[in-house]
């Protein structure tokens, strides 16, 4: 039964060093879970949104060009 | 020190610092950027020769917004164990969107395969910059990002970049005399864990620049740009590093004529390289640009056409 559940820790705080403070260590590991998780969704936000942010930001500013333009090759 | 300019400024002087009777120390003006040191140098001596066909399209929607159009082909080299340089024919399309306002600029490029460059570079404030360059891939782990925020001070600048694995540098270049500038670097990078310092000065005259950095890298750059009239300027570079103990010495030109720009280099490790930009008519141009290395017996030519 001990064994487990130190088993059952040690899965979860996978950079962790030991099984001393639990409460900072978790802490620390939902920081850095929730970084990773939000720098990896920033980045397929930024590889397929930015250029389609320029294109809107471009299509909105004065004077408007038309959508025409915008696929025309000429 | 005999030609300083006339104190014309000497009545604008604030109390605090002591005025020189030639050269006012209180209104210096601001220095070029760390990164923009060597930039009178590298235009002559690292011009982008490139090998194979090149076109770039640009159209312009409006004053601030365009989209781009590039395509590639030609032979690109692998990186092998062995010394040859292995080549593989190539060829892509780029489409790229590029919106410039004063205070805002965005570009960003994407490739066929997948791959996006994107560039910003924002005024916060009109002494903050922030600054944004990623190349972001298919493949995990290739991708990464680097961030910087300069300050521009009245005679100085300081520069802040953070990237993406861990790596934090800072520069700071003040101007010391109306010709002269000096600044520092320190980086620090968590993956291979090193760190390292560098020194730099920068002299600077209506007809030349002469500029030197060294790096605890034990890299040290040396150059020298000299402008003979509006039209012709001659640059030397000298590089070495002190611990792989690589030297090598380039001499260089860069010719703005009317209607066209030649610039070539010759380096002592046996490589001549030019490179034409002619200008056919109004928005188009025509490249031309030879790379001849003749210690590794690698000829590159490649030619391209640029419109708008």
């Amino acid at each position: 039964m001990e064994s487990t559940i130190s088993l059952k820790t040690k899965g979860k705080g996978k950079g962790s060093k030991g099984a001393s403070s639990s409460d900072d260590k978790s802490k620390f590991d939902i920081v850095k879970e929730w970084s990773n998780w939000s720098l990896k969704k920033a980045k397929v936000a930024t590889h397929y949104g930015f250029i389609p942010l320029i294109i809107i930001i471009g299509m909105n500013s004065d004077p408007k060009p038309n959508l025409f333009q915008l696929l025309s090759p000429v | 020190m005999a030609d300083l300019l006339p104190p014309l400024t000497a009545a604008q002087v604030d109390d605090k610092t002591k005025v020189d009777e030639k050269v006012d120390y209180s209104n210096l003006p601001s220095p070029v950027p760390y990164e923009e040191l060597h930039r009178e140098a590298f235009m002559s001596l690292k011009a982008d020769n490139f090998e194979g066909l090149r076109f770039d399209f640009t159209k312009a929607l409006n004053q601030k917004f365009s989209l781009s159009h590039s395509v590639m082909m030609g032979p690109t080299e692998v990186p092998s164990q062995s010394a040859e340089t292995i080549k593989i024919p190539t060829a892509h399309y780029e489409f790229g969107a590029n919106y410039f306002e004063p205070k805002l600029m965005l570009i960003g490029r994407v490739m066929t395969d997948g791959r996006l460059n994107a560039r910003l570079k924002a005024d916060l404030t009109d002494k903050l910059i922030v600054k944004a360059n990623a190349q972001i891939t298919n493949e995990p782990h290739l991708s990464h990002a680097m961030f910087n925020f300069d300050y521009m001070g009245s005679d100085y600048r300081a520069q802040l970049q953070l990237g993406n694995s861990a790596l934090i540098g800072a520069t700071y270049i003040q101007s010391v005399t109306n010709r002269l500038s000096l600044g520092g670097e320190v980086f620090w990078a968590g993956v291979p864990r090193k760190s390292g310092i560098g020194y730099a000065a920068r002299y600077e005259s209506d007809k030349m620049v002469a500029t030197a950095q060294v790096a605890s890298t034990g890299a040290v750059v040396m150059n020298y740009v000299q402008k003979i009239s509006e039209k012709v300027s001659l640059a030397t570079d000298f590089m070495f590093n002190y611990f792989s103990r690589d030297v090598t010495a380039s001499v260089g030109y860069d010719y703005i004529l009317r209607q066209s720009r030649v610039r070539g280099k010759i380096d002592s490790n046996g490589v001549a390289s030019a490179l034409v930009e002619e200008r056919l008519s109004m928005g188009l141009n025509f490249l031309l640009s030879a790379e001849l290395d003749h210690k590794k017996k690698d000829y590159k030519f490649g030619f391209g056409l640029t419109v708008g």
